[in-house]
């Protein structure tokens, strides 16, 4: 046994053994009173300091078992950590470990050029592409996350039914384990999985109607027909259009110029982007209340009506045989990468739309009353009351998830393993490798790049925090 | 973006008012909202997003109660079929096939020899007549059959599963879940208790050193929490995962803004009656904060069930003391071809939490939402 074991062992035994003694000289117990003492005894030493101290000795007995795991599990080894990270070798006996200085510190910043982590040394090649890789992850997932959250806030708190439905729905996949959802998600993903399956099958399926006779003039005819209908919904009202028409019209909008594809004249591509961002530009326009939005929702679907006639959609929806993607392990593609914040933002944004919710909801309703009498507009409503009201929340929001994207392993190590190649390496797994499955495990060169890794996320943190100095409320 | 978007009331034909008293959601008469297209898009998002959270988890589902044959071919059909086998008389145990020869009349047969692009087959009355048929004329006959051994050759270590102890995996981490949880409760209470209801020196240092705690990221002091855990002696051992992880700042917080709205007279009534600062805390501070310390029950419970990384350092290179997760990881690694296995023990691994979030979603969503931080 340990020291630490037999030091626990008698402290156990001088637990009990004294208190049962101290507790039975100075009290009465009655047999049917056995509960009661056995509490009693797990409280006998706040008893004892309550008896030699008086009642100013308890709150820190009562502190003491809580801010002791605080000290010893949390604030020494954050200073252990500096300590560590200045010593070398791989014995795991602190007073063992040989001083080496700024070395592993050196081993790191070895790099000709700190932008191009193939030009360090091993080390510094592990830690600067990890973290890399995992500024990409944050730069890209948190934004995406906080969004999505937001609006799926929004909806939910909207007057809807079954409101507790849909947020229980959403904030379920919080409650499994990483290792579920890594197992989950490499079962959709496989290269046989259902995913590629119902690509391939919808493939077939466009395939098959795209080689119907007549489709193309069916497609035209009923795709007019709806652009006609949204567009005259969106231009009904005698005041102003709708947003939510424009919205819809802006979808097909953009689909209908990912399919024209007015680029290709020139010889570019992205046309699906340009739709987009065209659709974005309408329903900006019309949100905020702009005199231009009737005359370019006019103009916008006279563009969509010559685009329609120019579409040849038996071409557009021939879409050749699919070829089943290997989602997480192609090199090159991007797609591990994709599905990593994909599943992330999967697993974790029920989370942070229930925080957003309780922001919402502590909005008073009156301010969106007032705002109904003085026939404000949605978006202005958005903008002027959701937004800033909700801005303390979303700060929260946004440096929580922060700090927990930064630190993103789990996931990562058990669907992609780092793979394929480099390409989602994060600096949690560098750390984790370097320090414990190794088989020389240098715990000097894990110690720093996590000394690395705390100043980076506080300069995040801090930078988030005093960019929104004023609405935070953290 | 947050009112619905109702029409005025429009003028109009029979036709008129009967789309609108169709579409009419609320209130009543002149009030009532129309269910507008802004409803519609609200309820298609959160329709999708749901299909989204669901699908990958019930296709889980689904497939870990399909026959492995099914699972290996990648069947995606949505029910668990299997090929229904007979014994025939001097041949064996064989699967069956539908034989159509094209004229309408079926056959049931099985295969007598491999699967070429003509197969000989023959009927289980006559095993001896064996004829030649096209492959593509052979249909398997299938029945829906529900894959138990999926679940209970793992479980029950048969057909070459002993490396899955589910056993022990599952007592370490009901152990480790149990333990933690209530070690986590009743510290974080005693500390709750502290900060709310004394005024002491050194208050305000206390609270600031467990906001401090909350910024402290675990992934960053894993290596030094490495060496103090080892220095412990708790290194690979089921208390090397409990310990450390006991004391949260949540908790803390959470249980100390409840019990500032406990009155201090229930306490001062109950020191004239002379009783122990301790009883007052079991008695009286316990009994009352229920709700609050139910709610920090709920979240120990999903965050110690759930770990992952913590436990993977520490009790890694011991089998028998690896959690559920971790199990289901080695598992998952080792025989990686066996789908049907991974899958029903990811079902296993899933279905408590599952059933906690079902029995008390309510719960646990609002004391999320009102607690705010993680």
């Amino acid at each position: 046994m340990s020291l630490a074991g037999s030091l626990m062992t008698g402290l156990m035994l001088a637990w009990v053994l004294g208190g049962t003694v101290w507790l039975l000289t100075t009290r009465t117990y009655r047999i049917t009173q056995v509960g009661r003492f056995a509490m009693d005894l797990l409280g006998f030493p706040v008893e004892l300091t309550q008896s030699l101290f008086g009642r100013g000795g308890v709150p820190y007995a009562l502190l003491l078992p809580n801010m002791a795991i605080f000290g010893l599990f949390t604030f020494a080894p954050m200073i252990l950590n500096f300590y560590v990270s200045f010593t070398g070798g791989s014995s795991i006996i602190l007073f063992e470990r040989p001083w080496v200085g700024w070395e592993k510190y050196g081993d790191i910043f070895s790099c000709e050029n700190f932008l191009e982590p193939r030009t360090c040394e091993n080390a510094g090649y592990n830690f600067f592409t990890g973290l890399y890789n995992t500024l990409w992850f944050v730069v890209i997932q948190v934004p995406i996350m906080c969004s999505v959250a937001l609006l799926t806030a929004i909806v939910v708190n909207r007057d809807i039914k079954g409101r507790g439905f849909w947020r229980a729905m959403f904030f379920y996949p919080v409650m499994l384990s990483p290792v579920v959802i890594a197992n989950i998600w490499n079962w959709v993903l496989h290269r046989k999985g259902v995913l590629n399956e119902t690509l391939d099958g919808a493939t077939g399926a466009l395939n098959a109607l795209a080689g119907l006779s007549g489709f193309d003039m069916v497609m035209t005819v009923s795709l007019a027909v709806i652009l006609m209908v949204v567009t005259e919904r969106a231009l009904r009202s005698a005041s102003e259009p709708s947003t939510a028409w424009t919205g819809v019209f802006a979808v097909i909008l953009t689909l209908l110029t990912a399919w024209a594809n007015p680029l290709s004249l020139l010889g570019l591509s992205g046309s699906f982007w340009l739709g987009l961002a065209l659709g974005l530009f309408l329903v900006w326009l019309v949100a905020s209340g702009k005199s231009a939005a009737r005359t370019a929702i006019m103009g916008a679907a006279f563009l969509a009506a010559v685009m329609l006639l120019s579409i040849q959609f038996s071409t557009v929806f021939d879409l050749g045989s699919y070829r089943p993607n290997n989602w997480l392990v192609t090199p090159n593609t991007g797609w591990p990468f994709f599905w990593l914040v994909f599943v992330f933002c999967w697993s974790h944004m029920g989370f942070y739309m229930l925080i957003l919710l309780a922001g919402l909801q502590a909005i008073p309703r009156d301010l969106y009353e007032a705002a109904k009498m003085d026939a404000t507009r949605p978006w202005r409503a958005f903008t002027r009351i959701t937004l800033p009201l909700v801005m303390p929340t979303l700060t929260v929001v946004i440096i929580l998830s922060l700090i927990r994207s930064f630190q993103i392993f789990d996931e990562v190590y058990l669907l992609t393993g780092g793979g394929p190649g480099r390409e989602t390496y994060m600096i949690v797994q560098n750390i984790y490798e370097v320090a414990f499955t190794d088989s020389s495990p240098d715990y000097g060169q894990a110690a720093a790049g996590s000394v690395l890794m705390a100043a980076i996320i506080a300069i995040f943190t801090f930078g988030q925090l005093w960019l929104t100095r004023r609405q935070s409320d953290l | 973006m947050t009112m619905p978007h109702g029409h005025s009331i429009p003028p109009g034909g029979p036709m008129r008012r009967l789309t609108r008293f169709l579409t009419r959601t609320s209130g009543r008469g002149d009030s009532a909202q129309g269910f507008g297209v802004t409803d519609v898009l609200a309820y298609s998002y959160l329709a999708f997003g749901v299909l989204i959270v669901l699908v990958p988890v019930l296709w889980t589902f689904f497939t870990s109660i399909k026959p492995e044959r099914q699972v290996e071919n990648f069947d995606t059909r949505l029910l668990p079929y299997s090929q229904i086998e007979e014994e025939i008389a001097g041949v064996g145990t064989r699967d069956l096939w539908i034989f159509d020869d094209g004229t309408g009349e079926e056959q049931l047969v099985f295969k007598a020899g491999p699967t070429r692009s003509v197969t000989d087959v023959a009927t289980p009355e006559n095993p001896d007549e064996v004829f030649g048929v096209p492959r593509e004329t052979l249909e398997p006959l299938e029945e829906v059959r529900v894959a138990v051994e999926n679940y209970l050759d793992p479980i029950l270590k048969r057909n070459g599963q002993e490396n899955f102890h589910f056993a022990t995996y599952l007592f370490n981490s009901v152990f480790v879940t149990v333990v933690a949880t209530l070690i986590t409760l009743l510290i974080n209470a005693m500390a709750g208790f502290a900060l709310s209801k004394y005024r002491f020196r050194g208050r305000l240092t206390f609270t600031i050193l467990i906001v401090a705690t909350l910024l402290i990221p675990a992934s960053i002091i894993l290596v030094s929490l490495f060496f103090v855990v080892w220095s412990f002696g708790i290194f690979g051992s089921l208390w090397g995962v409990i310990i450390p992880a006991a004391a949260t700042p949540t908790g803390v917080f959470l249980l100390r803004q409840y019990m500032l709205t406990i009155p201090d007279e229930l306490l001062e009534a109950a020191r004239m009656d002379a009783a122990s600062e301790w009883r007052i805390f079991w008695r009286i501070i316990i009994p009352l904060s229920l709700p609050a310390l139910s709610v920090l029950a709920i979240l120990s419970v999903i965050w110690r069930w759930n770990d992952f990384l913590w436990p993977l350092i520490v009790l890694i290179s011991d089998p028998s003391a690896h959690t559920l997760q971790l199990g289901l990881t080695q598992f998952a690694g080792e025989f990686n071809t066996d789908f049907h296995y991974i899958l029903a023990m990811t079902v296993v691994t899933l279905l408590p939490i599952t059933l906690v979030f079902v029995w008390l979603q309510r719960f646990i969503t609002t004391g999320i939402a009102t607690t705010g931080l993680k």
